[in-house]
């Protein structure tokens, strides 16, 4: 047996033995290099054939045998699925993959929405508000994956995709000190963590959605969809298709709802582009397209019968009148009037039937779905008149709704909303001309000054909007409120949803004036 | 100055072999830098150091010392870096193979331990044997169809009396005689190649067509060498194989159309063995896309990449990493053990060592007056440069496992032994042929050795 001193260099003598065999490998290299001349075969004819074809061929194939390693071992944090294989199923206790301090996910002030921490020689990805974020910044568990820009981003919070020299050099250091827990980069969102919390708040209880993003840029400042769940806790009965509450569902950009009274906008957007002016007489016992059909009337009509007594009708009715009031009567005549075609060429210059893109990195793409608007046969004219007041075929989800009226307050142009501080605010579409837009604004200011959302009005800021209350098959109303504030120079757009809320006004119309009145103290209307 | 090519003196022997003497030295000492660091890991990880352990470096030493000797007193004057870039690839493959625990049998004169030394010990032998031009004489025709018979008989009875593991068929013992076939085929090739090379070279004129009659015993041999392998399930061999044979027919005939033939040939296979073999498209899928399937069919490639990720860019020295998570690392994907252990820098030098041995041989070859040697040459170089490309290329995910193991490196006594018996052969081809008349110009300017 061989006793060898117990010393406490060791460390160093390791870390002295491992480069004199590097160094002692290269002296070799370089020896051959330079003997090359001495150990000629000069004993042998010279070649007749030249050997720099075949050498530069074995070199070049070695070369991208290297490269092609360095892909795995160097900048491995590049794939997403390697890093997750590893911190899964790799029991290799010093591999970096386990160790990794992913970057933080930030709102756009700074403050933290999910960082990594180490506890116990183990890593943990934390939410410091868990369930108000995680529909935007998702959840990275070693074995139920990455949802939310945690699955979108994960290259760049791995520290996989270094910009600029400085981001490089830091991968670089990494690698040569062989840092054993390399950091991540960080990922800015746009969202205003206390805006957020407070729309959470507000909708706690309710399944329901709403958002709130900037006109002139895009940015969002608050994308909320509940219930929600907690990313600190990820248990496998979340993932049971079971639970009717769908807390998985991000209902503010994947769910689709019948947008009532609130789809008006878009019918008033068709008119004015279509030079509607004069008035359409709105009569007490409603609107069909025939007499097969049951009638479309206001509410108004209702509220009367429900109290016995007779409601004389609006009679006629102007544009602005009839969109404060949400005539039903009117917007379905107005639909019917223009046909089919008129319809379908709005919403086609308005995106739907389709998806937006948010943010996109060659890992996945955070995305949100457009309103559905199928094309009913021509003859189908009740179906018409059922769509343009926001129910029957259509159907829309709340973040479209938002983007429509950041659209209306940005003079018509609609901004790619944006998540990520980073992206550059850019043009998504011209949804309406320049002048429509002019003329809604003022509309929407009124349907709330003065209109169904009258209630919601308040001194403190100047709210436009509609309010939406939408019929549909599993139960009461859904619940909508549509608009920007404040009206003279809107800084903030908003769509919330209540589903089976009840009437727009009584449900999602005070959340929206609450959101916006907190965004004002936050100085998000500057 | 130009050497006299007749024989020399061991004096002049021993100063012209003095570079040969100083590399080896230093061989010597970064492997036994690598036992250090390996002996203290393990100390200090609490296991205990036996003087046996001392032993695997010890052999390694004396017997780089005797082959150096061997081939002073033979009056070798052929290649010194060729010895030299084996040796440290050697030492390195002894190091990888001591830190898998290869070594750890009870008996103390464990197979494996002699299993480097026997190697030196052939590669010195081949060499001395076959020198001054004497490998000459195996490339006759009689001495031809002896190398391809006893190829196929080698397969056909290794097939009947082989036993399977692992999807292979081996002999008694694990060992793999097929390994033997990454040289018997090639001397049987250049030995064919070079007796029909003029009739190879002609296609005629205008139609693209190769000589058939020439190659039909050729293409009829391939074919039951193909069936052979395939029946034995080692497509990696059989890749191996034919690479070498192309380049052999390129180098003999310098005809371009043998490899157009070739890469259509290869392109059908290709397809053919992706839909016919389950196996084989079991192999593609986990190389294209690993992550499907990430705890079966390609957890042992990405354990592998595992490992070489830890390792990063120096690795943390040998013994401080943990293949053991990676199964069977010390065959086939040892190379990645040296890229957990040593990191990418450790890879890297590992290529280059290869780099300058197959550098040295093309030269060695393309120098060397006589189709059959230049030949042989090309087809043992074609056959190791390839095995290494398709190891480490698996490893890396580069290219689809083969099972090929990564010469004189990974486990495996038949395939080192061989490796070592090819080297002996190109050592030899590099002596040159010293028996031919005098030339003029080296006669009059003859001068004394320094």
């Amino acid at each position: 047996m061989l006793t060898l001193p117990n010393s406490d260099l060791w460390p160093l003598i390791r870390i002295a033995l491992h480069v004199g065999f590097f160094l002692t490998a290269f002296h070799i290299l370089k020896s051959m290099l330079d003997l090359r001349r001495v150990t000629a075969l000069r004993h042998l004819p010279r070649p007749k054939r030249s050997v720099r074809f075949p050498l530069i061929l074995l070199a070049s194939l070695f070369t991208a045998v290297l490269l092609y390693q360095a892909t795995w071992q160097l900048t491995g944090t590049a794939r997403p699925q390697f890093i997750a294989f590893m911190q899964l199923h790799d029991r290799r206790q010093f591999n970096p993959a386990h160790r990794i301090q992913r970057g933080r996910i930030l709102d756009h002030r700074g403050e933290v929405l999910a960082y990594s921490q180490e506890i116990l020689g183990q890593v943990y990805r934390l939410y410091p508000d868990g369930p108000a974020f995680t529909h935007v910044v998702g959840y990275s568990h070693p074995r139920y994956g990455a949802a939310g820009m945690e699955s979108v981003a994960t290259v760049q919070l791995n520290g996989g995709a270094p910009t600029g020299v400085s981001g490089w050099g830091n991968l670089g250091r990494q690698l040569v000190t062989q840092d054993k827990r390399r950091r991540g980069q960080d990922l800015m969102l746009t969202l205003d963590a206390e805006l957020q919390r407070t729309a959470f708040r507000l909708l706690d209880g309710h399944r329901g959605a709403a958002v709130l993003l900037r006109p002139d840029d895009g940015a969002v400042r608050a994308l909320v969809s509940t219930p929600s769940y907690d990313p600190n806790r990820i248990t496998p009965a979340l993932f049971r298709d079971s639970d009717a509450a769908a807390p998985l569902l991000n209902r503010a950009t994947q769910g689709l709802y019948p947008p009532g009274s609130a789809f008006k906008i878009l019918l008033a957007a068709l008119a004015i582009e279509s030079g509607f002016s004069g008035t359409i007489d709105c009569p007490a016992e409603g609107f069909s397209t025939s007499a097969r059909y049951r009638k479309i009337r206001d509410h108004e009509y209702y509220t009367a019968r429900r109290g016995r007594s007779v409601w004389k009708g609006h009679g006629p009715l102007d544009l602005t009148t009839a969109l404060a009031r949400s005539s039903n009567v009117f917007f379905a005549q107005l639909g019917v009037r223009y046909g089919h075609e008129a319809l379908y060429r709005l919403a086609e210059r308005m995106l739907f039937n389709g998806t937006i893109l948010l943010h996109e990195t060659p890992y996945g793409a955070w995305t949100m779905r457009t309103g559905e608007i199928p094309r009913l046969d021509p003859s189908d004219q009740y179906g018409l008149a059922q769509m343009s007041i926001g129910q029957g075929a259509v159907l829309v989800t709340p973040a479209h709704m938002a983007l429509i009226a950041a659209s209306i307050a940005n003079q018509g142009l609609a901004a790619r909303p944006r998540l990520v501080e980073t992206d550059a605010p850019t043009p998504l579409r011209q949804f309406v001309h320049r002048a429509t837009a002019q003329r809604l604004i003022p509309m929407l200011r009124k349907a709330v000054s003065s209109g169904t959302g009258r209630s919601i009005d308040s001194p403190l800021l100047e709210i436009a909007g509609k309010t939406g209350t939408a019929e549909n098959p599993h139960g009461a109303s859904h619940s909508w409120f549509v608009g920007f504030a404040p009206a003279a120079r809107p800084r903030l757009a908003i769509a919330v949803l209540v589903e089976h809320g009840g009437y727009g006004s009584a449900t999602a119309a005070p959340i929206a004036r609450d959101l916006l009145l907190r965004a004002a103290d936050l100085g998000l209307l500057e | 100055m130009t050497r006299a090519s007749g024989p020399i003196g061991i004096a002049e022997t021993w100063d012209l072999r003095a570079p040969e003497r100083y590399l080896l030295g230093w061989c010597v000492l970064c492997i036994a830098l690598g036992f250090c660091m390996l002996w203290g890991s393990s100390h200090f990880s609490g296991d205990s150091i036996a003087w046996l352990d001392l032993l695997p470096l010890g052999l390694f030493a004396t017997s780089l010392m005797a082959l150096h000797l061997l081939l002073v007193v033979a009056r070798f004057r052929g290649d010194q870096l060729i010895v030299t870039a084996v040796a440290f690839l050697s030492g390195f493959g002894l190091l990888a193979q001591y830190r898998m625990g290869s070594f750890e049998a009870q008996d103390p004169i464990a197979l494996n331990l002699v299993l480097f030394p026997t190697g030196f010990l052939v590669m010195s032998v081949v060499c001395i044997i076959l020198m001054r031009g004497r490998y000459l004489a195996w490339g006759s025709v009689h001495l031809m169809w002896m190398w391809g018979g006893l190829s196929l008989g080698l397969l056909a009875l290794l097939l009947t009396f082989g036993q399977r593991f692992r999807g292979g068929v081996y002999a008694a013992g694990l060992v793999t005689p097929s390994e033997a076939l990454k040289v018997t085929i090639v001397l049987f090739l250049a030995a064919f190649i070079t007796h029909h090379a003029k009739a190879l070279g002609d296609w005629g004129k205008g139609l693209p067509f190769p000589p058939l009659r020439t190659l039909l015993p050729l293409v009829g041999f391939w074919l039951v060498l193909a069936a052979l392998l395939m029946v034995q399930r080692d497509l990696g061999l059989f890749i191996v194989l034919s690479v070498a044979l192309l380049m052999m027919l390129l180098a003999g005939t310098g005809h371009i159309g043998y490899l157009i033939y070739a890469t259509i040939t290869a392109l059908i296979l290709a397809v053919g063995v992706m839909w016919l073999l389950p196996h084989g498209e079991r192999r593609v899928d986990a190389w294209l896309s690993p992550f499907q399937d990430p705890t079966g069919s390609s957890w042992q490639i990405l354990q592998g990449l595992s490992g070489m990720y830890s390792g990063g860019l120096w690795g943390d020295g040998f013994g401080r990493g943990s293949p053991e998570y990676t199964p069977i690392a010390e065959s086939d994907f040892i190379y990645s053990v040296i890229g957990e252990e040593l990191g990418f820098v450790g890879c890297a030098i590992v290529i280059v060592f290869f780099l300058v041995l197959f550098g040295r041989g093309v030269s060695v070859a393309t120098r060397t007056r006589g189709t059959y040697g230049q030949l042989v040459g090309i087809g043992l170089i074609t056959v190791l440069a390839t095995q290494t490309f398709l190891n480490i290329g698996g490893v890396t995910k580069l290219v689809p496992m083969t099972g090929i193991p990564l010469p004189f490196i990974s486990h495996g006594g038949s395939s080192l032994i061989t490796g070592f018996a090819s080297l002996g052969w190109l050592l030899a081809i590099s002596d040159g042929q010293a028996d031919g008349p005098p030339r003029k110009q080296s006669s009059k300017k003859k001068t004394p050795a320094v």
